[in-house]
């Protein structure tokens, strides 16, 4: 006898593990390639940059290349698009360019780009590569050169590594006046980074430009920021070039890298291009199938809820919750030893009250109750047969949700029309167990009954309310697997329930 | 402010106490020793009234059955000639559903019950209709109405109970009775023999029949509240016929885990009323002791292959020294 319960215990005990293990692997696994989240409403910003590119066409045959945003920096680009009208559009991978062409054209050029993006905060600003070739240092005059070692020594006394040394003494206020007399009288970002290049060069340190956009939500279009990449340590880092700051700072996406142009155009002159930035909103659940289709996953999530129909994601978001409350309820009945009416009365009125709210709904159920329990006594002067009557008691339940519904809307109560959301036949048949009970047993017995129903219900209520642990079973529906095993693990638990230690107390010697 | 804490007992207390919980019968006992297959032999009382018949335990003689609703009018040929007589469900539980007929008047077809009501037929018909009908069965089933023949109670109980009729539970384990009580109807209770309805349980000694432990309600008690009587008086005569149906009951269900319900007829001497193939677990606390140790006892040095007989013998001798 013994031996039976170690080895189904032990076996369902090993299966618990396996299913705990396999749903650590999952929620791991969505968590980080899907990006889903532990706390339900998370959302996840979706950049659309649009760059507008217009020029005149000279007559000659039109080639148009556009440094575009890489994937793998830090940003993933969900799509892209271009509207360029009877252009051939090639794209260069390895440089990262789109290309397009047409034979020679006369009126102003409209060429428009747009990506979307999400931030997907993996690998930030840091890109290993070999070394590239020592900088030449530039040619400068020797006043200019003595500055400019005057600088490189100043800057040591400040603070960071020796690129952000220097861009912060460049850009310190008060302006240390060996500065002062170093800069030009007006400095854009791009004469900036051309300093910075020199001032690094000179120390034997690559550097190069970068462009990108801060991600923020502007309506006028925008040019791009620069910042300056140093190879340092073996690989490219990427540093502000106001505050010194390494790495890109968040919300920021790279455009372009390197020596490379942000566009150049062939046949075409006077070209323009301009950037605009848009921010919307999506839940991250939405976007977990274009992060897997990015991740070539696509197999994998097509087979999950998340890629059905959203009504039936819906469905199935209230399915996932019933093996907690199922959880709850065995708890309730074979741990804590609550009698109720019904096996899963209670976890069907709980489920009611999530649709009603806890108060309308437990007042509904209140008044339901009541007179569907005082109807049911004038009806057991009948002596009906127990189909008719139950029948019957149904049809009262009907009618009174009806009548609670209509005065609910007549008087703006609105609290009375979640009568609706109550199962009838369930609360039929509590009514009916109750007045049996309560004919046979007794009041007390009958409410004691109502009662622990109730509690349970509302335990099972609180469990499933959580907004939280509904997302959380639904995001990460392989925990009903756990589920699953802790019930049937409870199926062979042979201790005490808890009310019984109180019921059998007297039998304890002193 | 923990005060409340002291009427719950640790696990381990009642472990000690040999205390049985609610899920060990369950999953220890009643799924080890009661296959399913055998529980259609207990719920339905004519079965039960035919096997018993066949093995020798005698049970309140079987005037009729009446199986569907167009039969109930042959009710009256099935009691013609009889004056007293009980009309009862064949799945029913906790007592629902029994009319006991102390004076029947085959002229005018008038009915007494047990507690003096006057019913006329077309009332007694439509009782029928609604035992057949599943009323008072289980989940609502069809169900059989059986009449059978009135238990004429011996007196021995009348001064502990009110109104109603005592009965004995016998639990038997393995075929070996291993703990007995008595249930005394109260006012409370409403004349009826069930403990969760207020009836007074008392603790018999397995080996003699004698009281050992009343309670009500949960709580021990002494004394009959309605009529005063020393609980501790009690001694259940025939007590060795008692343990006898218990113990042949094994046989003839095959059910290592039982309940059986007995009466003392007047004349008869203890009858089978019915059998329980999930008997509850009040018993320990009208004993004051748990079941656990009992059973194991029962496990571990009880000789297995006896006959009935001498398995009543065996507890009888056992106990007694
Ligand atoms: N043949 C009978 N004669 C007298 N009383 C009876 C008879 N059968 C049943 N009763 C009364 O009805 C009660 C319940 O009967 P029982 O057969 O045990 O039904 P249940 O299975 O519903 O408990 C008994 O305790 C007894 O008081």
């Amino acid at each position: 006898m013994l031996k039976k319960i170690a080895s189904v215990r032990g076996i369902l005990s090993i299966f618990l593990f396996l299913s705990i293990i396999y749903a650590g692997y999952c929620i791991y696994y969505k968590v980080e390639y899907w990006g889903f989240h532990f706390t339900p409403k998370q959302t996840a910003n979706i950049w659309s940059i649009e760059a507008h590119i217009s020029f005149e066409p000279t007559g000659e045959p039109i080639k148009v290349s556009l440094t575009t945003p890489r994937s793998n920096d830090s940003f993933k680009v969900l799509e892209e698009n271009t509207i360029a009208e009877g252009y051939k559009i090639s794209k260069n991978k390895t440089a990262s360019r789109l290309i397009m062409t047409s034979p020679a054209r006369e009126e102003l050029q409209d060429i428009y780009y747009k990506i979307l993006l999400f931030d997907n905060t993996d690998s930030r600003g840091k890109t290993k590569s070999a070394a590239p070739a020592t900088p030449e240092a530039p040619i400068f005059d020797e006043q200019k050169l003595a500055a400019a070692k005057q600088l490189l020594k100043l800057a040591q006394a400040r603070e960071g590594d020796p690129v952000s040394q220097i861009i912060r003494l460049l850009n310190e206020e008060p302006m240390h006046p060996a500065v002062q007399a170093y800069l030009p009288v007006k400095t854009t970002q791009k004469i900036m980074v051309e300093i910075i290049s020199d001032l690094l060069a000179l120390k034997k340190i690559p550097s190069q430009i970068a462009r990108g956009f801060k991600l923020q939500e502007s309506k006028k279009s925008l040019s791009p920021d620069l910042m300056i990449e140093a190879y340092t340590n073996g690989s490219w880092r990427i540093y502000d070039i106001k505050t010194g700051k390494k790495g890109i700072p968040d919300n920021f996406v790279l455009f372009q890298r390197g020596g490379q142009s942000l566009i150049d155009v062939e046949g075409g002159e006077n070209s323009v291009i301009k950037f605009s930035v848009l921010k919307s909103i999506t839940s991250s659940m939405k976007l977990a199938g274009q992060r897997a289709k990015l991740l070539n996953q696509e197999d994998r999530f097509q087979y999950s809820i998340y890629n059905l129909p959203l009504a039936q994601q819906n469905t199935l978001k209230w399915l996932s919750i019933f093996p907690l409350a199922i959880l709850m309820i065995v708890l309730m009945r074979n741990v804590i030893g609550l009698q109720t009416m019904g096996t899963f009365t209670p976890m069907l009125l709980a489920m009611s009250l999530i649709k009603t709210g806890f108060w309308p709904g437990m007042l509904c159920f209140a008044i339901i109750m009541t007179l569907g329990l005082l109807i049911r006594f004038v009806m057991s002067k009948f002596n009906l047969l127990l189909v008719p009557r139950i029948s019957a008691v149904v049809i009262f339940v009907i009618l009174i949700m009806q009548s609670l519904t209509i005065i609910g809307y007549q008087l703006d109560f609105h609290i009375a029309q979640s009568a609706v959301f109550f199962p009838i036949i369930i609360m039929s048949w509590i009514i009916e167990r109750a007045s049996i009970t309560w004919e046979e047993d007794g009041a007390l017995n009958a409410c004691r009954e109502i009662i622990f129903s109730l509690v349970v219900a509302i335990a099972t209520y609180f469990v499933i309310s959580s907004e939280y642990i509904r997302h959380i079973m639904f995001a990460f529906n392989e925990l009903n697997l756990v589920v699953l095993f802790m019930v049937m693990l409870l199926g062979t638990y042979t201790g005490y329930r808890l009310m019984e230690l109180k019921r059998f107390r007297p039998l304890v010697k002193k | 402010m923990f005060a409340w804490l002291k009427s719950f007992a640790s696990p381990k207390e009642l472990s000690k106490a040999g205390v049985l919980g609610m899920n060990r019968r369950n999953f220890d006992i009643i799924s080890q020793y009661n296959p399913r297959c055998l529980y259609p032999l207990v719920d339905d009382k004519v079965k039960t009234k035919e096997l018993a018949n066949k093995i020798g335990i005698s049970t309140p003689r079987l005037i009729g059955i009446i199986e569907y609703q167009y039969e109930a009018k042959n009710i009256l040929d099935i009691i013609h000639g009889q004056k007293e007589f009980v009309i009862k469900p064949a799945q029913g539980s906790g007592g629902k559903g029994v009319l006991v007929i102390k004076d029947y008047q085959e002229e005018g077809h008038f009915f007494t019950t047990a507690s003096g009501r006057q019913l006329a037929y077309n009332e007694v018909y439509q009782h029928i209709s609604n035992i057949l009908s599943g009323l008072y069965s289980l989940g609502g089933k069809y169900d059989t109405a059986i009449v059978e023949e009135l238990v004429h109670f011996s007196d021995i109980f009348k001064d502990y109970s009110y109104q109603g009729v005592p009965d004995v539970r016998v639990i038997v384990y393995k075929g070996y009775p291993a703990m007995a009580m008595t249930r005394l109807p109260t006012k409370a209770s409403g004349g009826r023999a069930n403990l969760h309805q207020g009836a007074i349980g008392v603790g018999l000694d397995i080996s003699n029949g004698k009281a050992l432990h009343g309670v009500c309600r949960d709580i021990p008690i002494t004394i009959q509240p309605d009529t005063g009587a020393d609980l501790m008086k009690i001694e259940v005569p025939y007590w060795r016929e008692h343990l006898l149906i218990g113990a042949l009951a094994y046989e003839m269900t095959g059910l290592g885990y039982l309940g059986a319900d007995i009466v003392l007829d007047a004349r008869r001497g203890p009858m089978m009323l019915e059998l329980n193939a999930r008997p509850g677990l009040a018993i320990q606390i009208a004993n004051g002791i748990g079941l656990k140790n009992c059973l194991k006892e029962i496990d571990k040095s009880y000789p297995s292959g006896l006959s009935a007989e001498e398995r009543v013998d065996f507890v009888l001798n056992k106990r007694a020294k």
